[in-house]
């Protein structure tokens, strides 16, 4: 079937079958990968090495405190069980957020693969990017005028149905997850667009031929080529999601306690970097967790390399 | 040896030209001192007139630099040695940086203006550490209680959790001030209370009222505009602000318990190249010129400078809102050892974590 | 079924620019507190223009956005080629290791770069938020660069090789065109991920040489106002305006429109 030789062949690689004079295989991948990655290890990984090495700290060590060795930070869930809640709402805040970015995402990028041409296809999806070039704090910000009672959507809400109640929800979970996913859906909507404008037409043409209904392209064709969009998607939302701190605390009020702002409290207000530093590296061992077990479940079920 | 004149005439040249050079470099170096000041962003020490007129007054340059927490400012100093020339530090973090090295004890013989300083202000023990005085009492305030106007006064702190004001409070999320309300309703001392879990017990008894936590005073007059809230915890000097400027309807009202009082004082980091002129510029600020407008046209705490508050008339809304009878029941905010913050700071995460659930 | 498809992508439209037009709205409310009803008013444009810190502000978010983007999608694209394209061993441990700047919190990120920075000297300034900037932007273009290999077939490339190409011009006249609409999207993300990355800069960045991101979150304490909203009004409105041009310069008639 198509898409299993798609997948096949992109795992190999044009190299070692011919006698080519000239650069080394491996000399070349090196090339390739050193710049960015040798730029990562210096900029990223060693400073969260050293915060790692923090994170056994008994306090932040600044200052003429002696530093002391403990593994108490790590064990802040059994000292204080309320954060098993503040990461179980975390978790669920990520799904549900990740979950309605890809099922919109997915159908605009869809739209925008199937429906649309040339220069209107071109505008739309620039008219999509745009909104992340705007500061996300006045982005939020102006989510609260939306959202809140009296605000925008009560005013469209009076001028159809003058009298009715309020549906402004500003200050719930709700009005979160609204944040969230109007932060993160253009990411979605553009690596499934990149995973699902290559299909060729014929594939659709000869299914709908053969008598396949809609929902069978759908989850049979469609849903499967985009998978690699719908993947990389999912961990461009759902991994930041978890410790987003700015949507929680302007858009939940006195519900918006997340993860993310239990960790920006530690670092901003507490002062407990040790705390905060453990609290992010328990939160990326779940992350990692999650995809190790989710990609191994993908790279069962489809035969592709995840 | 003939080399002799020759060399004495070099040297008195030499001299000459080094001495007209370092006049010279001096004179440009006094016109260019520049200093750093590190403090919250838009709290009267960066005040454009004032800049202008100090550096008019003393040829002395000032740039700023923010923190928005106190953590912050400690980490900022920690992290540039010679960077900050004044840097302003709550009286309760005073020791901790000065027992740090982070900031010199003050030579008071170069700030004139601190005779006119409250004596209860001006030597507190927040500031003292191994008797010497390492910052210098600039503002005072209180956090206490603000309700919409035309409502009634609230009496006690246990408003917060009146079912009159049911979705209706809005709190300051800070530790400290939440510790120090759940203390002063059960009778304990705000610095040091012993029974935290009855501190716990209090603050969680409020959750049904809670609408949103606030953590800047911008962030509170925008929801308050908004009509969010009618009861909330805030600060003195920002009510007078929030009514003065943005004519917001909010009264401040200081409970039988008294308020949280806090007390920021001036200091000059101990890596500092130009302490004296950092000297010269709190000597600025605590002037009672300088208070007068800042007070009159922007809006300010409390001064610590008690000639600068008797300049204000009588009805000035700084002054009738920091009475002096409240210094009686207030409460300042000391010096926390790191496990008793640590406990504070624990204390405040899980209660917001129940009024999250 | 078209006609749906296209109902659909104009309420998505709706839902992404209903915060944008209220921001922009709100940069012409006279009230400071962006308390309605609305009063028309042109002063905080008028603010806007005089207020030096934030326009200089603004002008170095951009300059950092376009280099950081620049960089991080060459360094990014290099990284890709040579994860989907080349095979060696710790490919996973490699994939992995982009999950860190994403996964952890930018706020941890950012304070330990300043400690680690502090210690080893690279300090503060221009040059640590560039490295700052381009080391978070990388993962994201990895990513979606990647995304856009795993929908290309591999076999066109080696197509060319038995035609006679050489690996590297295979390389670039016959993958590179294809993946130019994954590389420009990652171009694109990595910008904005620039343009609003607040924290790294905060702690980077030296008094006097802020960002905008930095400048705006500074001003909550003092107060942001709606000369917030002219700014990022005005930065919206350059990038559509710098995005228009460059569509209408770089299109020479033919348009990569797969069908």
């Amino acid at each position: 079937m198509q898409p299993e030789a798609v997948s096949a062949s992109t795992t190999r690689g044009p190299e070692g079958s011919r006698a080519r004079p000239g650069i080394p295989g491996w000399l070349a991948t090196l090339v390739l990968l050193l710049p960015t990655y040798g730029w990562l290890f210096i900029a990223v990984l060693l400073p969260l090495c050293t915060m790692f090495v923090f994170s056994f700290m008994n306090a932040t060590p600044m200052g003429k405190a002696p530093i002391v060795f403990t593994l108490r930070q790590y064990q802040v869930f059994s000292t204080q069980p309320y954060l098993l809640g503040i990461a179980w709402t975390s978790l669920l805040m990520g799904f549900w957020t990740t979950f309605a970015c890809a099922v919109l995402g997915f159908f605009a990028a869809l739209a925008l693969a199937r429906a649309t041409i040339g220069r209107t296809r071109e505008t739309l999806l620039i008219l999509i990017l745009l909104p992340f070039w705007t500061n996300g704090l006045v982005r939020i910000f102006s989510w609260t005028m939306v959202l809140r009672e009296g605000g925008f959507l009560d005013d469209v809400l009076h001028w159809v149905w003058p009298g009715a109640g309020s549906i402004g929800f500003l200050y719930t979970r709700s009005a979160i997850v609204v944040g969230l996913v109007h932060g993160y859906l253009p990411y979605m909507i553009l690596t499934c667009y990149i995973a699902l404008v290559t299909i060729d037409d014929a594939i659709i043409e000869a299914a709908a031929s053969l008598g396949a209904r809609w929902w069978t392209i759908l989850f049979r064709i469609l849903i499967p080529m985009a998978a690699p969009g719908l993947i990389s998607g999912a961990v461009l939302t759902f991994v930041p999601v978890l410790g987003s701190f700015m949507e929680p605390r302007i858009l939940g009020g006195r519900v918006g306690v997340t993860m993310g702002t239990v960790i920006e409290d530690q670092f901003t207000q507490a002062f407990n970097w040790p705390l905060g530093a453990a609290l992010s590296f328990t939160m990326l061992a779940v992350v990692l967790a999650i995809f190790a077990t989710f990609s191994g479940v993908l790279r069962r079920g489809s035969g592709a390399v995840a | 040896m003939n080399t002799t004149r020759r060399q004495t005439l070099g040297l008195i040249g030499a001299g000459a030209l080094a001495a007209a050079t370092s006049s010279l470099l001096s004179r440009q170096a006094r016109a260019a001192t520049k200093i750093t000041v590190l403090n919250w962003q838009g709290y009267g020490t960066d005040e454009a007139w004032a800049l202008k007129a100090f550096t008019e007054k003393t040829g002395i340059e000032v740039v700023h630099d923010y923190f928005s927490s106190e953590p912050e400012m400690l980490t900022k100093l920690r992290t540039n040695p010679g960077v900050y020339d004044v840097v302003l530090i709550n009286s309760a973090r005073s020791q901790q940086a000065a027992s740090e090295g982070l900031i010199s004890p003050i030579d008071f013989s170069k700030v004139p203006n601190a005779t006119g300083l409250s004596p209860e202000l001006k030597n507190h023990a927040n500031l003292q550490l191994d008797g010497k005085t390492n910052g210098v009492s600039w503002v005072w305030g209180i956090t206490s209680l603000a309700i919409t106007e035309g409502s009634p006064k609230p009496d006690s702190y246990a408003a917060l959790g009146d079912p009159a004001h049911k979705g209706r409070v809005a709190l300051f999320d800070d530790a400290v001030t939440g510790v120090a309300i759940g203390a002063l309703l059960s009778g304990q001392d705000m610095n040091n209370p012993k029974d935290l879990a009855v501190v716990t017990e209090k603050l969680k008894a409020f959750k049904p009222n809670i609408k949103l936590l606030w953590s800047s005073e911008d962030e509170w007059n925008k929801a308050f505009a908004a009509k969010e809230f009618d009861l909330s915890i805030f600060w003195s000097g920002a009510a007078v602000r929030s009514k003065r400027n943005s004519k917001l309807p909010v009264e401040f009202v200081v409970p039988k318990e008294g308020g949280i009082g806090w007390l920021d004082s001036l200091s000059v980091p101990a890596t500092s190249t130009n302490p004296d002129a950092g000297l010269a510029f709190i000597n600025y600020m605590i002037d009672p010129d300088f208070y007068f407008q800042w007070a009159t046209k922007v809006g300010a705490p409390a001064s610590a400078n008690a000639a600068a508050m008797e300049k204000l008339p009588a009805d000035d809304l700084n002054r009738v809102i920091h009475k002096p009878e409240y210094l009686k029941t207030m409460t300042i905010q000391s010096a926390l050892p790191d496990d008793r913050r640590e406990a504070f700071n624990n204390l405040w995460q899980e209660v917001k974590a129940f009024y999250a659930a | 079924m078209i006609g749906l498809a296209r109902f659909y992508l104009a309420a998505i439209l709706v839902f992404l620019y209903l915060p944008i037009v209220v921001m922009m709205a709100m940069g012409f409310n006279e009230s400071s507190l962006y308390e309605l009803p609305f009063h028309f008013s042109t002063k905080w444009y008028v603010a806007l223009a005089g207020n030096d810190q934030l326009i200089s502000a603004g002008i170095n978010s951009i300059v950092i956005a376009v280099i950081t983007a620049v960089v991080s999608t060459i360094l990014g694209t290099m990284a890709s080629v040579a994860l989907a394209r080349r095979t060696f061993k710790g490919k996973t441990l490699l994939q992995l290791m982009l999950l860190p700047p994403i996964a952890i919190p930018w706020l941890i990120t950012g304070t330990a770069m300043l400690v680690f920075f502090f210690w080893t000297g690279i300090g503060r300034g221009m040059h640590a938020l560039l490295i700052g900037h381009v080391a978070l932007a990388i993962p994201y273009v990895v990513l979606v660069v990647g995304t856009g290999f795993q929908t290309i077939r591999a076999d066109l490339e080696e197509a060319a090789m038995s035609l006679g190409s050489t690996p590297i011009h295979a390389f670039f006249s016959v993958t590179l065109p294809l993946l130019a609409p994954s590389i420009l999207g990652a171009a694109l993300f990595a910008f904005a991920v620039s343009l609003d990355q607040f924290v790294i800069s905060y702690f980077l960045a030296t008094p006097g040489f802020t960002t905008l991101p930095v400048q705006i979150y500074s001003a909550i304490r003092k107060g942001f106002t709606p000369e917030i909203n002219a700014i990022s009004t005005i930065l919206l409105i350059g990038s559509m305006a710098a995005i228009l041009v460059f569509a209408i310069f770089a299109r020479p008639g033919g348009v990569s429109d797969k069908r």
